[in-house]
């Protein structure tokens, strides 16, 4: 077994570790640490694809921006941030479901051409031009989306509303 | 770098999408189920930039690009969530999902 297929393992072993324990934790603010770790685990498995632009943006817009935003949620919404949430069960209509999407998912993989190729790693100077020309739509789609989701939000928590 | 198996791949991001799908389905609180979602959508976005990856050719970098527009597309979804929230909890006093039925029948 390489060394990349070892760090794939681990991080993965991380990744659905850290994303089960966010969703069990009882307290908010703890869900919110797993989280952040959860970030940076799958920004590492974009430096292992070849991918150092994507894991920086992981690690800015996902380990940074996204938690602290849900932080500041969690200290708006409650008075005493360590305040424990009310147990829910598990639940065993939505764990069947879960399994189910797995199994659905999972069984796709048979019907995909097997790629022994290695992964390619790309000058991020080609992933910029790329996403100016050729994926230069989504891009200017992103900012629109962005321009109306920001006076959206400012239109949801303005003050006076009736 | 060696190659590494796209099956691991896939089962990552099919089990990180079941247990988000989990998540959506029984948490009762909106900044747990905001999570939730956050947790499928880096599956899907892991997707593009494996099957890119592998697709050879220019597939990589479109990929790529793709995975770029849509952490955007997530942190946007965030923004507008935790706006929904703080309007949620100005108006009912709690950010449980259960008791939002003002759309209801």
């Amino acid at each position: 077994m390489s060394l990349e297929e070892l760090a794939f393992l681990a991080l993965a072993a991380v990744a659905l570790f850290t994303a089960v324990a966010a969703l069990l934790v009882r307290e908010l603010v703890h869900t919110i640490l797993w989280i952040a770790v959860f970030f940076v685990d799958i920004s590492a498995i974009y430096f292992l694809l070849e991918a150092p632009f994507l894991g920086v943006l992981q690690l800015g817009v996902y380990a940074g921006a996204v938690t602290v935003l849900l932080l500041f949620g969690v200290m708006l919404t409650r008075k005493r941030i360590f305040s424990r949430e009310a147990v829910t069960g598990i639940g065993a209509v939505p764990l069947a479901l879960a399994v189910v999407t797995f199994i659905f998912a999972i069984t796709a993989v048979g019907q995909l051409p097997q790629s022994d190729q290695p992964v390619r790693s790309y000058d991020p100077a080609l992933l910029s031009q790329n996403l100016f020309t050729t994926n230069g739509p989504w891009l200017l789609l992103l900012g629109l989306l962005m321009m109306g989701a920001v006076a959206g939000a400012i239109y949801l928590v303005r003050e006076g509303r009736e | 770098m060696t190659a590494l198996p796209l099956v691991g791949f896939v089962a990552l991001s099919s089990a990180l999408l079941a247990i988000g799908l989990f998540g959506i389905l029984t948490r009762r609180n909106f900044i747990l189920v905001l999570i939730a979602i956050e947790i499928a959508m880096n599956a899907a976005i892991l997707n593009f930039v494996y099957f890119g990856a592998f697709a050879g050719g220019t597939g990589g970098l479109s990929g790529q690009a793709i995975a770029v527009v849509l952490i955007g597309f997530a942190a946007t979804e965030v923004a507008v969530g935790l706006a929904i929230v703080l309007a949620l909890n100005r108006l009912k006093g709690t950010i449980n999902v259960a008791q939002a039925t003002d759309l209801r029948f």
